[in-house]
Parts: C-alpha cells; structure tokens; sequence
C-alpha cells in the first residue's frame, strides 16, 4: 500500500506538470481553433531561457517570472508572424500541422543552437526535502507543483471571469466575427493568449527539467501525455485539462509498476487514453459537444 | 483553354513533349548515376531511397487522399523489423521479405485506417504522432525480440576463410554477368523497387479507384453522394500508404543491416513528412525530390558545417516548412507548376511576332 501511495503522489507531481502544459493548449485551442504541437517544444525552449538566468545568478524564481516574460513575448510573436496568417485551422488542418511541425524543428533546432546539446541542470524550486504523509514520503517538488497548479488555476479563473481582458478571450473564443463587431481587438485577443500559453509552459518546463536533465529533448513525451490529458478532459475545457492531467500522471506513473506489458512502456496507456476517448467520446468529460453540419 | 491553343501554336506540343523528355533524361540519370559516383556516393545515394519511398506511401495518403499522418516513421519500422527478422529466422530471399514486410504493413494500415474513420484532421495528426512518439517505447519493451536500443544485425551464415559457419552481416553480391560492383548492383536493385512503387501510385492514382481517393479529399460528402464507398476508399489508401512505408522500411534495413530502437523515433516520421511538404503534395515525383532535397540537407551540407552550428539544417527545414505552407502549400513542384503555367500564359498573351500588313 505504502509502494501504491508512493508511486500516487509521484504520479501526482507529474501530472501538475502534464496539468499545466494541457492549460496552455487548452488556451490555444480555444482562442485559435488548433492544437499545438510546438508546444511543448516552446516551453522547452522558455525554459533554457530561465536555465540562462539561473546559471547568470539569479534566483531560480526570479529567473522563472523572467522566462515567462520571454515566453509571453516569444507565444505572441509566434502567433503574429506565422500562425495567424496560415489560416483557419478547421478549414486547413494539414497546412496548420505542417506549420506547428514546421515550429516543433526549428525551436528544438535552436534549443541547440543557442545552448549547445549538453544536457544541463536546473535546481528543484521547492528544494529535496520531503515530507511524510501517510507513511510514505512525499518530495515537496511534487507538492510544490501541485500548488502552483492550483495557483494557476486560480489565476486564470480571476483572469477569465472577473477581468476585460478576459471576458474579450472567452468571447472571442466563442465567436470572433461578433466579437469583432463590437470593436475587440481580435487580432489583439488571440496574441494574449499564445504569449499566455507559452508563459505557462515556462513553468511546466521548470518542473520538468530537474527530473532528469535539461535538453532539446526535455518536453517530447510530456507533451504527448499533455495531450492526453486534454483529450481525457475536453479540448477546450480549463477544468478539464487539470483533472486530465492530475488522472493521466496517476495513470501513467502507477499502471506500468504494476502491468509488466507497460514496464517499459510508459507512453501507451496515455496512448490508449488518447485513441479510447477520441473514438467513444471526442468531446472528454468535460468538453463541449461539436455539432457539424452539412 | 481557347486563347492557349490560338495565341501560342508551339505552347501545345511544348507542354506535351516536355514531360516526356524531363521524363527520359530523369531515367538516364538515375540509370548513370552509379558509373559516375565513387562507391561512397553510390552507397549514399542508395541509403536515400527508401525515404523515397515512405514519403511516396505518406503523399497518398496526405497529399491525395486528405488524411494526416505523422506516424508513418513507426510503419517504416514495422517494415524494417518484418525484414529484419524474416531474414534472420526464415532465411527468406530479400525479394520475398520486402514483399511480406509490404504484406505486414498493409495489414496494419488496415488496423490504424479503422479508427482514422472516425478520428480526422488534427486529431488524426495527434493519434499518430503519439503512435511515432511511442514506437521506440515499444521496441524497448520487447527487446527479447527486436534488440531493443543495442540493435538487431541482419545476418547470414556463411563460410569464413578458415571453412567454419559463422554469422555474417548480409551483403549485396553481384552476379558475374552484370559486370557491376557490389554497390552499385545494390543500387540498381533498390532503384527497381522504387520505380516498381512509384508506377503502381501512378496507375492507382490515374485509375477509377484514385478518381475516389481524391473526391474524398475534395469533399468527402459530395464523394459519398456520387456513390464513393468512402469508408473502404479511406482504409485501403491507409493500407496501400502503410505498405510503402514498409517497403521503405525493409530497404532501410537490408541497407543498413541492422535495425536498432533509435533509427525510428519521432524525428524520422517529422523527417518523412518535411520530405512530403518540400517535395509536394499532390504530386507522384514530389516525394522523391523532397527526399532528395532532405537528403542533400543532411547527408551532404550538413557534415560539412563545423560542429557548433551543425542544428542548423534543422532550423532551416523548419523555417522552410513554414514558410513553404504561407508562401507555397505545393511545395517544390508545386512552384515548378506555377512557373511554368506562367511561362505558358505569358507565350499566350505575347504580342504576335509578324506586324500586321497595312
């Protein structure tokens, strides 16, 4: 029991992680209709920026809010220069994939570019101690990922449904051509959210990174379980993003401990989650029903 | 179009000879190209082929029939550990395991077809991605089988100098009578591959099946309307697309002789669908000179470069599938059609040479 509680807070930890990747796709896809693939790639890239400011001496929390700041930048530009004059992502999908795969090389190229391909280490923020719950010891990096989840999620809910700023998103999201009509900045709107969405991933990537090693690799497979977790939870659902990512990284860090067919396959029940969901249920649990007309 | 045929009288037969003679001077190339090549650059330019190939499988699939894979570099594998291990357990003729590897794949085209029935577009674009992203997991998990990341050597018994059996990695021989090396025979044999796949896409695109293909992606109600059976049009594209992947695969295995974990990751089905973009959708040649031009990039600049800036060919890829998408969606040939349907329209538009008597 104490093993199972052990691999559950893990996989707790890991799914905050997955949790706040999806909520910068779910951004996405609300405000521009697609899914991302260089997302995970973006917040890679963000987070060699918060490495810079580290390794040049600054506070790994400093240095966080200032990888979020280049990532606003950088999300916000992506979406000016090359995402929105591609088009409407319904009406082109395989031109907008070409594009976010087209981003996915050149971020990764870059990443290697600028930092060289040695892999490099980026300190836990909430240091290694850990703490005891339930006979079993919990790092507090993991807990630590937990609560800025939850703080996140709190921000975006005040963001989304008590500012301006925010009601033009949900609008925008909802409808651009009215919402243009009653003179929102659309183009303005949409710029918000890509720099949102690669602001968060700074954070995700700084949580990432000090499990392993900070490398061009670093976001590839949390990005896969990121997707699964909004399609657990519903492409376009904030909700859903978080309880998806809280249930894949349970998922995904307790199933292969104890199925031996997944011992060395961590990837396929997110895998399974993935092409379950979108053939029985494409909405998620909590995502809103898409009615196609002919 | 009437003004082309009455402003320009040679713009006809220009347009229908051009083809043919592109066509014969393509095939003289190809034909020439060992003689011409050191060994090395025989091999190189051999190791391209089954890129080709794959890339074909993936444009009929992306380019003519409208769905998106970015998970054909996991097919490829399936394709080269089929080869790998018919070779190894069965001791098939190499003929016989690129065909049953071709057999393998469709089979499990059919099986990842079923669901793109119901999974489209982007969504599809994510399935298949976690399928690349996944495949090298999969490798590893059975590696009692595949070699895992160490890697599987293709190989053959035979007779050492000292007349003792032992396990050699394959080799291509040729036959006394061609009078060709070793490595250009292997040349010639893949390339026969190759334009055997390239001219069965042709006639299947051309046929009344291939009119289907393409009404689907145009407009996939119309197509069911006009009595398309869009669902076994759309898994037989899936299984014909899947079947070049593993002709490509088996090749890349029978070159390579060995087929290990970290060939088929993410980044080969990325490199597969960056050949596809550059070279051109929908096209039949299109493939081919995007896995050409990919190859260029990466087997011939890129060693080149010093050690420090080497990710930039990456980068440039990258950009250039973006810039491609904004500028160009037809990719390479794509611009070629432009070009030269203005050339044409201009011919036509041309003042007439003779002044009019007074």
């Amino acid at each position: 029991m104490t093993e199972f509680l052990r691999f559950f807070f893990i996989g707790l930890g890991n799914g905050a992680i997955y949790a706040m990747l999806g909520l910068g796709l779910v951004v996405i896809y609300r405000s521009t209709g697609l899914l991302n693939f260089a997302q995970g790639e973006m917040a890679m890239f963000t987070t060699f920026i918060v490495w810079m400011l580290a390794d040049a001496g600054l506070p790994l929390w400093l240095a966080l809010l200032g990888g979020m700041a280049a990532g606003f930048v950088i999300g916000a530009i992506v979406h000016q220069v090359i995402v929105r004059p591609v088009g409407d992502p319904q009406q082109k999908p395989l031109a907008v994939v070409i594009v976010t795969i087209g981003m996915f090389l050149g971020f990764n190229a870059l990443a290697k570019l600028f930092w060289g391909s040695d892999d490099k280490t980026l300190l836990n923020l909430f240091g290694r101690s850990s703490v005891s719950i339930l006979g079993t010891d919990v790092a507090w990096q993991k807990l630590g990922a937990l609560a800025v989840l939850g703080i996140e999620a709190l921000v975006f809910w005040l963001l989304f449904q008590r500012t301006k700023v925010g009601l033009a998103m949900r609008s925008v999201a909802s409808n651009p051509e009215s919402s243009a009509l009653c003179g929102i900045p659309v183009t303005r709107i949409l710029m918000i959210g890509w720099g949102l969405a690669a602001a968060i991933g700074a954070i995700a990537g700084t949580f990432t990174a000090p499990i392993g090693a900070l490398s061009s690799n670093l976001m590839q497979l949390p990005l896969i379980y990121a997707f699964a977790a909004i399609t657990l939870g519903g492409f376009d659902s904030f909700i859903g993003a978080i309880v998806g990512g809280l249930l894949v990284g349970v998922l995904t860090d307790v199933v292969p401990r104890y199925v031996s067919i997944f011992e060395k396959m961590s990837l396929a029940p997110a895998f399974l989650l993935i092409l379950v969901v979108l053939l029985v249920r494409p909405e998620g649990i909590f995502g809103q029903k898409k009615v196609s007309r002919v | 179009m009437t003004t082309t045929s009455t402003g320009a009288p040679n713009a006809a037969p220009m347009r229908r000879w051009l083809p043919l003679v592109s066509l014969l001077m393509l095939a003289v190339v190809l034909i020439a190209l060992p003689q011409l090549l050191n060994p090395f650059w025989t091999g190189r330019v051999t190791s391209w082929i089954p890129l080709a190939i794959v890339a074909l499988g993936l444009n009929l699939l992306t380019g003519y029939n409208g769905q998106i894979s970015v998970g054909h570099g996991a097919l490829f594998g399936v394709g080269a550990y089929a080869t790998a291990l018919i070779i190894n357990d069965w001791k098939w003729p190499y003929l016989a395991a690129i065909v049953a590897s071709a057999v393998i794949c469709f089979v499990a085209g059919i099986f990842v077809g079923l669901p793109a029935l119901r999974i489209k577009g982007l969504y599809l674009a994510l399935v298949t991605l976690a399928v690349a992203t996944l495949f090298p997991q999969i490798i590893e998990q059975f590696s009692d089988t595949t070699g895992g990341s160490t890697g599987l050597g293709i190989t053959a018994k035979e007779l050492n100098s000292r007349g003792v059996l032992t396990d050699r990695s394959i080799r291509f021989t040729a036959p006394e009578w061609s009078g060709q090396a070793d490595d250009q025979w292997r040349y010639y044999l893949f390339l026969i591959v190759a334009v055997v796949c390239f001219l069965l896409v042709r006639n299947l695109v051309h046929s009344r099946a291939g009119r289907s293909i393409i009404a689907i992606r145009d407009n996939e109600v119309a197509a069911e309307v006009s009595g398309v059976n869009v669902a076994a049009a759309k898994v037989f594209t899936f299984a014909i697309s899947a079947a070049l992947a593993g002709v490509g695969g088996a090749l890349f295995a029978l070159y390579n002789t060995r087929v290990s974990s970290g060939s088929f990751t993410l980044l080969l089905s990325l490199n597969i669908l960056v050949a596809v973009v550059i070279g051109g959708t929908p096209s039949i040649i299109g493939p081919a000179i995007g896995a050409v031009f990919l190859n260029v990039f990466t087997d011939v600049i890129t060693p080149e470069l010093p050690e420090n800036v080497k990710s930039i060919t990456p980068l440039i890829l990258g950009a250039l599938l973006v810039v491609l998408m904004l500028v160009a969606p037809g990719g390479i040939v794509g611009l070629y059609r432009q070009v030269s349907a203005w050339l044409v329209s201009r011919r036509a538009t041309a003042p007439d040479p003779i002044p009019p008597t007074p």
